[in-house]
């Protein structure tokens, strides 16, 4: 018999309000795993979706590109991107690098014009490393460097009424100012998830892009793709050391930087489950805090005699702590069974959620097995308990003897 | 007989909202080493007052305390909780024993508080519930033992870590006369053999019967002179 096994009777003492108890801790450890579990998935997601559907890894540009003061498409575009490239290819950690051209202009069929946001890119590669050609609703991806061929957002094919096979005109600005034309083929219609980009997406040859651009053998940036599992931040410094001892003067920044939309999502999902664990944290301390605070009203007499039998009063406090403990450690041994039957059971119902604002596609409902999630549940949990057990510990180690003693 | 305890004007008063109840006025008293003490008086005459002070329980006004001539009413709460498990042992009116241990258990808490190893806390344990007439109730709760049972295995608790003075406050009140009568003898059975103090409070004359001496209070103070029976 010692202390902790007192403390363990002490709680299977009243067995209906320990349950309730730890009732709830199990429930807030589950609430807190498995929201954690969602988060780590959409943020996974997320972070795919942005690496895959075009930005990569990492893009290395002339600085003034990413200061976004090019007044027209290749104005601060790389000269000798082959050169780039080559150095960039020869780091083991390098798939693929994907030289692009970005540019404006307006896409027209003869009787409307819209404008889109244009991609030249070198096909081939593209479709190895990235989702884009994936996406695909209709017609075929772009197969050749220099066909003179179009892919189209979905959206942007409606807004012109064209499908798969049909011949449009883009327009764009040269970098020297001059309105340049050429007829190209569509296809192929592509459902890009964001709404407002499958209204103006339009993907491109380097070929077509340059020869509409005027601008030959420049690009306007190098998309790098890494081997997975990839660590873009410590790879930057990496391949920028190389380019510039390659003689070449880029500016480099890594998908996080780049991707606005990512930090905005992430930010705010860490605010809307930061918020409910907060809740969840003062529901479980207030019912925490009440079993306690009975159970030492209750024991009061109990407690004046342990007292009296040569019971330190910080023993007395350590005894009510190991009550709290043990209810959180069942507490989190039930919701990590609860957070992991739930999780098997979302996981295999093959649940899909509505599309998050300014994306077209609903998501499928996938719960990860995020082990932080479960650490922080856990820490959380046992704080709260050994919080909401303090303050009656500290009362019953407190109180007069005689009075404990007396108490009816 | 040598002195274990002694105490000198000691004094009490609580307060019942602004009222002052003065439950002991500069009481003089002396514990001897294997005597059996008796308090008597009538209620609310500082019996159970000076038993809680005379065990640490609780603390002095007024007056001085020793135990073994060193001062003890103002030490720390630890220090006192310390001579409370070693010096001192209890037995309450309602025995206060704890509901969640068996009789065994309950007897091994003190020994557990002063760090004596598990086989020896089982052994001496199981001897003393032996000599309190509980060979066969080790295993059980309290809540399953009768009053005479209960306040047996009080007994066994207070003897655990072989103090030099057990303090019993009414500890016959709770229970009927035979079983008073059989508690009563193995106080005096206990007292003789380990020539361990008994300080008893009481009104009941069963008990007054066995002291070795007795003390009357009345409003706080002794009226009565020690004698021997």
């Amino acid at each position: 018999m010692s202390l902790f096994a007192l403390a363990l009777r002490n709680v299977a003492r009243n067995r209906r309000r320990s349950v309730l108890t730890g009732g709830v801790v199990v429930f807030g450890f589950a609430a807190i795993a498995l929201s954690g579990g969602f988060m780590s998935q959409s943020f996974e997601g997320l972070r795919d979706g942005t690496i895959r559907n075009g930005t990569g890894h990492l893009q290395f540009a002339d600085p003034a590109f990413f200061a976004g003061s090019e007044d027209a498409a290749l104005e601060h575009g790389l000269p000798g991107s082959d050169r780039a490239a080559s150095i960039l290819t020869q780091d083991p950690e390098v798939l693929a690098v994907l030289p692009r051209i970005d540019f404006v202009g307006l896409a027209t069929n003869g009787n409307r014009s819209v404008p889109f946001l244009g991609t030249g890119l070198d096909p081939g590669p593209e479709a190895r490393t990235m989702d884009t050609a994936k996406l695909l609703a209709s017609g075929r991806w772009l197969q050749d460097v220099n066909e003179r061929s179009v892919v189209l957002g979905s959206g942007l094919a409606r807004a012109l009424n064209v499908k798969a096979g049909d011949a449009i005109t883009l327009l764009a600005t040269t970098p020297e100012g001059v309105l340049n034309a050429l007829d190209a083929t569509v296809t192929g219609l592509a459902d890009i998830p964001i709404k407002e980009l499958d209204e103006r997406y339009l993907a491109t040859t380097l070929g077509l892009a340059s020869e509409l651009l005027v601008a030959s053998g420049r690009v306007s940036k190098l998309v790098v793709v890494l081997h997975e599992p990839a660590d873009a931040t410590a790879a930057l410094p990496r391949l920028l050391a190389s380019l510039h001892r390659g003689g070449i003067e880029v500016a480099g920044k890594t998908w996080e930087e780049l991707a606005a939309f990512y930090r905005q999502v992430r930010m705010l999902y860490v605010g809307i489950f930061g918020f409910m664990g907060l809740v969840l944290v003062v529901v479980v301390l207030l019912a925490a805090a009440n079993t306690m605070m009975m159970a030492a009203a209750e024991r009061t007499r109990e407690i004046g005699t342990l007292r009296a039998l040569g019971t330190r009063p910080s023993a007395i406090r350590r005894l009510f702590l190991a009550e709290g403990l043990i209810l959180a450690v069942f507490g989190c041994l039930g919701g990590a069974i609860l957070s992991l039957t739930i999780r098997a059971g979302l996981n295999h119902a093959g649940l899909t959620l509505p599309p998050p604002p300014g994306v077209s596609h609903g998501m499928p409902l996938h719960v990860n097995l995020y082990v932080t999630a479960y650490a922080a549940a856990a820490f959380a949990m046992s704080a709260t308990l050994v919080v909401a057990s303090w303050f009656p510990a500290r009362r019953a180690a407190r109180m007069p003897i005689i009075d404990a003693l007396a108490h009816v | 007989m040598e002195t274990i305890l002694e105490g000198r004007g000691l004094a009490r008063t609580y307060w019942l909202g602004a009222t002052p109840v003065r439950a002991l006025q500069g009481v003089d008293i002396t514990i001897r080493r294997g005597e059996l003490l008796v308090l008597q008086g009538p209620s609310g005459s500082g019996k159970t007052t000076l038993i809680n002070l005379l065990g640490l329980l609780d603390h002095p006004d007024g007056g001085t305390l020793d135990l073994d001539g060193a001062p003890v009413a103002t030490l720390d709460e630890n220090a006192r909780a310390d001579l409370r498990r070693d010096r001192f042992g209890f037995v309450f009116q309602s025995f206060n024993l704890v509901a969640v241990l068996t009789a065994s258990e309950n007897v091994e808490y003190p020994m557990m508080l002063k760090g004596v190893p598990r086989e020896t806390r089982k052994r001496r344990a199981a001897d003393l519930l032996a000599r309190v007439g509980l060979v066969e109730k080790t295993d059980v709760r309290p809540d399953l033992l009768s009053g005479g049972q209960r306040q047996r295995v009080a007994i066994a608790r207070a003897l655990a870590n072989e103090p030099e003075v057990i303090l019993a406050d009414e500890p016959t009140a709770n229970l009927d006369t035979r079983t008073a009568d059989d508690v009563l003898d193995l106080m005096s059975v206990i007292n003789e053999e380990r020539r361990v103090a008994f300080v008893l409070s009481s009104h009941d004359p069963r008990v007054v019967a066995r002291a070795q001496r007795v003390l009357t209070l009345c409003d706080g103070r002794i009226v009565a002179t020690p004698s021997a029976p």
